[in-house]
């Protein structure tokens, strides 16, 4: 499950919490989008990485051209770096809250533990120890079902409608963010690379699918869980999660003392995974805008700018956390800057998915293209609306 | 180059990959060198790599060339073939490319454990 650490990450964590706290189930729908439209895409990533060997920013400098490419190589570094920030400062409170020692102290040991994880360890290892600590989230799970929701309004969230309560931008705005946070582009960064550096050929395909399908999809209902306990336990005592450290009270509500202890271990291993894989995204994205050697599986004096990239990324994020800003407001922007680079990093990966001087015979079929188009329209949409819903709702505060 | 293939010079081979004899990235075709353009038989005579040549690549690509040097030129006698990267005959020492990573290879080459 290569995936595995980009199941949730600080942003699907912020974004549906906060949602199911001022919207209740409403807002559950724009999950499966959301899921849907990554397990798409990456499933497009995977294929061509598997059957041209080329990672998605390749792709995004050959069809888009140097001048657009690198805008997007611009945009992309800003969010990553704001991302692997927001993990770090989500890392660092965790660690805060399962240790009681000051937060400042934290963040450079939380920085410190994830370069050495990532310099000493093969991926392999680094998935199986963040992934699979990771799935103590599925204690949301749980709390979900023992908090014994009202079945029939859960379901009534999965269909798009009128809403009650709060104004209807910030309810967009939510949509939004929502559909970007599950979504954030450098999901398909890391995912392309890492498929390209473990070889992937054309054996793989089917474990592409299963990987994007599983990985994405458990994701999803991680989500759901998230925003139904958030709209059970925070909506009616008005309670609006925008310190990172009140969604793990759910489940010890809940669940008591194990309850929480289990999801603080689930959020920092999950959000400390994203943190590698957005530093290394940057480093990827560099490496392949410019050509030069890149892979975790390099010698690392051999691909020695792609190894400084992220030990800079990492190093730069530190800088960020330590200014003292607020990890959540910084979620919140690096989602919803996120979603105004999604269009010029979704087109190329949709174009040379069609192309079959890349692709050969494993082109897009009709259901990949029907989904790839209807998903870039909704892209575009999101994009262009992204930051006149965040200026107009105050960054979803009405 | 002995064998004729026909490729669209803007989609096919520029901004493409660069790869030297033994496989590695070295590069990409960042612009390309094309003489006999007033004659009737144009032909790309080199490929240019980094520095000077994103001069003529859009606003951010002037920013960038001042900030970074020279350029390499790499004849187009170097090119062994062209699929979906550009696969040159030599290695990427030998056509002076890659020596960004030469500069920091000592500084990582440092770290305990590399």
């Amino acid at each position: 499950l290569s995936a595995i650490g980009g199941f949730v990450d600080i942003g699907d964590l912020v974004f549906n919490t906060q949602a199911g706290a001022l919207f209740g189930f409403q807002l559950l729908w724009v999950v499966v989008i959301g899921v849907v439209g990554i397990i798409v895409y990456s499933e497009m990533c995977g294929r061509v990485s598997a059957v041209a060997k080329r990672p998605v920013f390749d792709l995004i400098r050959e069809r888009t051209g140097f001048a657009a490419g690198l805008a997007t190589l611009v945009a992309s570094e800003v969010v990553n770096l704001m991302t692997c920030a927001a993990e770090i400062g989500g890392v660092a409170i965790c660690l805060q809250l399962l240790s009681g020692l000051p937060y400042r102290l934290l963040i450079p040991l939380a920085v410190v533990g994830l370069t050495v994880c990532s310099w000493i360890l093969p991926f392999e290892w680094i998935e199986r120890l963040f992934g699979y600590l990771g799935l103590c989230l599925l204690i949301f799970a749980v709390a979900a079902i023992k908090l014994h929701p009202d079945w029939g309004e859960v379901a009534r969230g999965f269909v798009p409608g009128s809403h009650a309560g709060g104004t209807t931008m910030v309810y967009l705005y939510y949509v939004v963010g929502l559909v970007g946070a599950a979504m954030t582009p450098y999901e398909v960064y890391f995912y392309s690379s890492g498929a390209v550096e473990d070889r992937w050929g054309l054996g793989d395909l089917g474990l592409n699918k299963v990987t994007a399908m599983v990985g994405y999809g458990l994701g999803g209902l991680l989500s759901f869980a998230l925003m139904i306990v958030a709209a059970v336990v925070f909506l009616p005592r008005g309670i609006s999660p925008e310190f990172l450290g009140t969604p793990p009270l759910a489940a010890e509500h809940v669940l008591s003392q194990a309850g929480l202890l289990l999801a603080l271990v689930g959020i920092l291993f999950a959000v400390g995974g994203a943190a590698i894989e957005t530093s290394f995204s940057g480093a990827y994205n560099l490496a392949q805008f410019f050509g030069w050697k890149w892979g975790k599986k390099e010698r690392p004096a051999g691909a020695s700018r792609f190894t400084l990239s992220w030990l800079v990324i990492f190093a730069l994020a530190l800088l960020v956390v330590m200014t003292g800003y607020d990890p959540v407001k910084l979620t919140e922007y690096s989602v919803i800057f996120s979603v105004v680079a999604l269009p010029l990093t979704y087109l190329p990966i949709l174009l040379v998915a069609n192309d079959r001087t890349y692709m050969g015979a494993k082109v897009n079929g009709k259901l990949a293209n029907i989904l790839g188009v209807l998903y870039f329209v909704v892209i575009l949409a999101i994009a262009v609306a992204a930051i006149p819903l965040l200026v107009l709702t105050h960054g979803g505060r009405g | 180059m002995s064998k004729a293939i026909e490729v669209d010079i803007a989609l096919g081979i520029l901004d493409h990959q660069l790869v030297d004899r033994d496989g590695q990235n070295c590069g990409k075709v960042d612009d390309l060198e094309v003489a006999g353009l007033d004659g009737n038989a144009p032909e790309v005579v080199e490929i240019i790599v980094g520095g000077n040549a994103w001069r003529s690549r859009g606003l951010l690509g002037q920013l960038l060339a001042r900030l970074s040097g020279d350029a390499v030129h790499v004849p187009w006698s170097e090119v062994d073939s062209v699929s979906s990267v550009v696969t040159l005959k030599r290695r990427a020492a030998e056509l002076r490319l890659n020596r960004g990573d030469d500069r920091w290879a000592h500084l990582i080459a440092r770290l305990p454990g590399s």
